[in-house]
């Protein structure tokens, strides 16, 4: 469980940011492997490696990349998300800021694999140190020879909205427009940024690319679940005593995670609930606790494993009170495209306000699992499912709390 | 979440009148060299509207108006995208912005007394500036340092583990 | 050509066809907001959920294009489910305003809740405020609560005019159209966003609580405005003759025509039908002497004209035929001529401005006929028939439509003219500064007030319709002139307009084949 750090190696040291501290703990040897395997060849290995999406959607990396257009003749993108936002998670941050290099040389063996020539790193726009410390590794690249012998790397900054980490809606804010989801199909592989075949991944997913050229899609298969490779970056805060960013296999349990890496709950010390994986992930009871991290196993106990931000509360805290602080995070960010969204999420904010307010009715709760279960699945984006996650499961899981406010 | 009803003169902010909003012929060349970065130069809108607010301190209707010049770009277009995202300012802003998280994680950390504690201190409420120009006050959605919670940004910085003392401590930093 | 299957029924469509015209094409309707075949894919209202086989579950039907052994299914309970759950959402925040929204009647909300919403309502929250009665511009006005956020409006200024005064500002369930502020919806298309508004957001200002849209009759027609001839609806108040303050016609809107104007008109178009109803309408005969008007029968006026013809000689006679007249009016006119041997006949009077002209419908020629005048060889040299009536020349002029003192002659060299000729003819239905001048003034009813047809600037021959009864006793031109050959003795004069455009027909080979039938609603091509 304690397994070795692959992501967070450098990361006690001060200048673990710098081309040289890279290159002194073995940065930028994936790379020249890399060029020496065929584009095909990579991206079957990263296949083989069963890396998944660590942004959120946990989609297989190595199928994304083969949905690019075999001979395509113009150009392709690799865009890396780095925005960064589900409430919860804090993994790209210190990424970005310890070990830019690791996404740049990832970025370097990605752009291989897609044949791509260009790439866009988004970087949230409250991200200032991080964009700072990844665009000064850029121009290090740069003057060391990686970058702009046929891949350039452009470091683009968000101007603040949940919805660009969205993989389309990033794509729109990157062309200079509102962070508004694309319809799909088109698929991005096949008309992404800029109208062509275009990659979206992850900050962490990329950084993972070098140790599996390096040391083989079969070691780091081994590392995980059999349809989960790796290693993965849990953001744990909330009630735990020791709050704050652990690498270990996508395979340990959330038990392990909150008692064993983060020291245990606070408050009052009983565990009350989880949010497993980002604010958009199905809340968890204390008993529900000993499933493993990967993305099946969380899909299998009806939430997910998301970006693995892990929300921990104590039996002190409300759960309603929690559940309005959600819902206006997601009235707040919806994007308005879609109506059963941008109307809802509104709306049941309204309520779970009123609700914590004391001021709730009868039927409050039964119309927001209504609301929310119609509205799932009916928009362009899944922003709204992710909203409609914990709209359900603190309504269900912790209902008796909710009536509790209601009067009668 | 970041309405501003209370709304400071340009004038004590520093701020550029509007006849003033042109960049400077370096900063013409730099939106260039931004528009050069991308496929289609459009792409370079967000990094030139950060660019214009550094420059005449908010994102007016008269910048607006200017930098869709600059794009050929219809300024309703440019519009959108400024009211679109949060980190444009459609008036003007105080000297510094604390922005204060108050999504779940900072909530459980208590959040919500720290940004009591900055109303008070600063006398203003949420999406206000201070009389002085001095402070502008937010609360916002998840920055992504929850392991620091509750925590703020101001201005660039992230600021960590706040308690009012440390508030205080901070808020003394900033002139 | 992929074939598939809707409802149980096979079609066979285009390639590119999405789901929504595959399913139109067999007379089955899916509902839907955001979808308009003249623009885009936005996919943002999500009502136009269909059911595809081996889908799990409902997909939009404007973003989903028909493939060759599709099996889509419209109305399954999922179906029916998932589309009144979208209403709701759809009225969340909308105001509960129909009896003040000049929307209603033809609000698809209201359309929509009716057949697929039927809900009860359970939004007992303050709804999200919005601004009310914005004028956008000369013509529109937006209600910000009543929009639904399809996003039609705003792709018609960024694809169709290219204009981009629109934009959804903020987001989530403050979402809100407008305008950049300051500016102003001012293009030459404005008004088709309030076609296209399927909610009551946008109205138009001119109709604004004019009258209710279940007193409105429709005729299908061609706007007279220029020379492409948009094909549209003519929108008649009769049944409530008090509203709109007594104009018959409450407003045009455009009829779709693949060939001619796809959906649209321009605001000029859609706003120039205020001559019929204006107070210069001319409502019976009359003849004019040495400054005195006197009324006049038709059978006087008409023997008055048919007795000029005969008393002058034919080189004596001028004639300025108008472009504004329908195909059947000219051909009638050159029945006329031909009786009598005029030679001196034009029809190009040149406009005091210069009209504009785009790239999307508008054209320079104001005229809707222009192109019928030349095909049935009425084109002459109308400066030279000008200067042959001041030189005394022409002794009789006989002019329709036209002001001549408001084009880009010298008012000297007309004035000149008009005064020269013994005998002054005037025909049209407005009264104008050259009729004033006229010795017998014939008036004609308006182009919502009879039968006849255009023949656009590409050689389209469309059918204008009759909406509401002639004025006074305004007659078609075709009929004033068919009395006069009558009086000149060519014997029974075709009774309708179509009659007339039949012996059109067959005299004039550009035209050979057409008739009425053939024309039908889209219009059909002369032969080149």
């Amino acid at each position: 469980m304690t397994a070795e750090k692959l992501l967070m190696r450098n990361f006690d040291r001060a200048d673990s940011h710098t081309l040289e501290a890279y290159r002194a703990t073995g940065g930028y040897t994936a790379w020249p492997k890399a060029q020496a395997l065929d584009p095909a060849a990579i991206v079957e290995e990263i296949k083989q490696s069963n890396l998944r999406g660590l942004g959120g959607a946990g989609f297989p990396t190595g199928t994304k990349w083969s949905f690019i257009p075999k001979n395509h003749a113009g150009p392709v993108y690799l865009v890396i998300n780095a925005d960064e936002g589900e409430p919860g998670t804090f993994k790209d941050r210190y990424l970005l800021e310890r070990d830019p290099h690791a996404l740049i040389e990832g970025m370097l063996v990605a752009a291989r694999a897609i044949r791509s020539a260009r790439g866009f790193v988004y970087i949230r726009g409250e991200y200032v140190e991080p964009w700072r410390r990844f665009a000064a590794a850029v121009r290090e690249a740069y003057d060391a020879g990686y970058l702009g012998r046929g891949f350039d790397v452009v470091v683009h900054r968000g101007a603040g909205a949940y919805i660009c980490g969205e993989e389309t809606g990033l794509i729109a804010s990157l062309e200079g427009k509102k962070g508004w989801p694309k319809l799909k199909p088109p698929f991005p592989a096949i008309k992404g940024a800029f109208g062509a075949p275009t990659i979206v991944n992850n900050v962490e997913t990329i950084c993972h690319v070098p140790h599996i050229i390096n040391r083989g899609a079969a070691w780091f298969a081994a590392l995980g679940t059999k349809t989960q490779g790796g290693t993965r970056m849990y953001s744990v805060s909330g009630r735990v005593k020791r709050p704050g960013v652990y690498e270990a296999s996508v395979a340990i349990t959330l038990r392990q995670l909150i008692y064993d890496l983060a020291g245990g709950v606070t408050g009052n010390g009983r565990l009350k609930a989880v949010v497993p994986g980002g604010s958009s992930a199905a809340i968890l009871r204390a008993d529900e606790i000993d499933v493993t991290l990967d993305v099946d196993g969380l899909r299998n106990a009806g939430t997910m494993a998301g970006s693995a931000g892990v929300i921990v509360m104590d039996e002190t805290v409300s759960i309603p009170e929690a559940l309005m602080v959600v819902a206006r995070f997601y009235a707040h960010e919806s994007c308005g495209q879609c109506t059963p969204c941008r109307e809802s999420t509104g709306w049941i904010y309204k309520m779970c306000h009123r609700i914590v307010e004391g001021r709730g009715t009868k039927d409050d709760l039964d119309k927001i699992l209504d609301v929310a279960r119609r509205g799932a699945g009916t928009t362009i984006c899944a922003f709204y499912d992710g909203a409609v996650g914990p709209y359900i499961s603190y309504i269900e899981k912790f209902r008796s709390e909710f009536e509790a406010l209601i009067p009668t | 979440m970041s309405s501003h009803a209370r709304v400071p003169s340009a004038a004590h902010a520093g701020l550029a009148s509007p006849a003033q909003v042109t960049f400077s012929p370096a900063q013409l060349a730099e939106v260039r060299r931004l528009q050069g970065l991308y496929p289609d130069p459009r792409a370079a809108l967000l990094p030139v509207l950060h660019m214009a607010q550094d420059t005449f301190g908010y994102v007016s209707l008269e910048v607006e108006e200017y930098v869709a010049g600059l794009f050929a770009l219809s300024p309703a277009h440019v519009h959108e995208v400024v009211t679109f995202y949060t980190l444009y300012f459609q008036t003007p802003k105080g000297r510094h912005v604390v922005a204060v998280c108050h999504n779940l994680s900072c909530h459980l950390a208590g959040a919500r007394a720290i940004i009591d504690h900055l109303e008070a201190r600063l006398g203003v409420t949420v999406g206000e500036t201070t009389d002085d120009g001095r402070v502008t006050l937010q609360s916002v959605e998840c920055l992504c340092a929850c392991e620091h919670a509750p925590m703020m940004q101001v201005d660039e910085r992230y600021e960590f583990d706040l308690t009012p003392e440390k508030v205080d401590r901070i808020l003394e930093r900033l002139r | 050509m992929p074939k598939l299957t809707i409802n149980g029924r096979e079609v066979e469509v285009p390639a590119g066809t999405n789901l929504i015209e595959a399913a139109r094409a067999l007379g089955v309707e899916v509902p839907h907001y955001c979808y308009h075949p003249g623009l885009s894919i936005a996919g943002q209202c999500r009502l136009c959920m269909v059911d595809i086989e081996k889908t799990p579950r409902p997909t939009i039907a404007c973003n989903t294009l028909a493939a060759d052994g599709m099996v889509v299914l419209t109305e399954t309970e999922r179906v029916k489910e998932t589309r009144r759950s979208i209403m709701e959402f759809h009225l969340i925040n909308h105001p509960l305003d129909c009896p003040v929204c000049d929307q209603a009647g033809e609000c698809w909300l209201q359309i929509y809740y009716m057949r697929h919403g039927l809900y009860d309502p359970r939004m007992t929250d303050e709804k999200v405020h919005k601004p009310k009665a914005v004028p956008l511009g000369p013509h529109v006005i937006l209600d910000a609560e009543r929009c639904i956020l399809c996003s039609r409006c705003v792709r018609f200024c960024d694809e169709v005019t290219g204009t981009g005064e629109l934009g959804i500002f903020h987001r989530g369930d403050q979402s809100e159209i407008g305008l950049f502020p300051g500016q102003e919806l001012a293009n030459k298309y404005s008004a088709n966003v309030v076609d296209i508004c399927p909610v009551g957001a946008l109205t138009e200002r001119d109709f604004r609580f004019a009258v209710r849209v279940w007193y409105l009759d429709v005729t299908k027609s061609v706007c007279p405005g220029c020379a492409r001839g948009c094909n549209v609806e003519v929108h008649v108040n009769r049944r409530r003759p008090h509203h709109n303050e007594g104009r018959r016609v409450a407003r045009l809107k455009p009829r779709f025509n693949a060939d001619v104007n796809k959906w649209w008109i321009c605001d000029a178009g859609r706003y120039g039908f205020k001559a019929v109803d204006d107070k210069t309408r001319l409502r019976e005969p009359f003849r004019r002497e040495a400054g005195t008007v006197t009324d006049a029968s038709w059978d006087e006026a008409i023997a008055a004209v048919a007795g000029a013809l005969e008393r002058y000689a034919p080189d004596e006679v001028g004639v300025l035929a108008s472009p504004r007249m329908a195909n059947e009016d000219l051909f009638a006119l050159r029945r006329v001529l031909e009786r009598r041997g005029i030679r001196r006949v034009a029809f190009r009077v040149p406009p005091a401005v210069d009209g504009d002209q785009d790239e999307i419908l508008i054209r320079a020629d104001k005229n809707p006929n222009a192109r019928g005048a030349e095909l049935l060889g009425l084109d002459g040299d109308a400066a030279a028939l000008l200067a042959a009536a001041r030189a005394r020349q022409v002794k009789c002029l006989w002019i329709f439509d036209h002001d001549l003192l408001a084009s880009a002659w010298p008012e000297a060299l007309v004035l000149g003219a008009l005064g020269a000729v013994e005998t002054l003819v005037w025909v049209g239905a407005n009264a104008n500064a050259t009729s004033e001048r006229a010795h017998w003034v014939l008036p004609a009813a308006a182009w919502v007030e009879r039968e006849g047809t255009y023949t656009n600037f590409e050689g389209r021959v469309q059918r204008l319709r009759q909406a509401v009864e002639p004025l006074g006793q305004a007659l078609p031109e075709w009929e004033i002139l068919g009395r006069v050959l009558e009086a000149l003795g060519a014997g029974a004069r075709p009774p309708r307009a179509e009659r007339w455009f039949r012996e059109l027909a067959a005299a004039t080979p550009a035209f050979a084949g057409l008739s009425y039938q053939a024309i039908g609603d889209g219009g059909q091509m002369v032969r080149a």
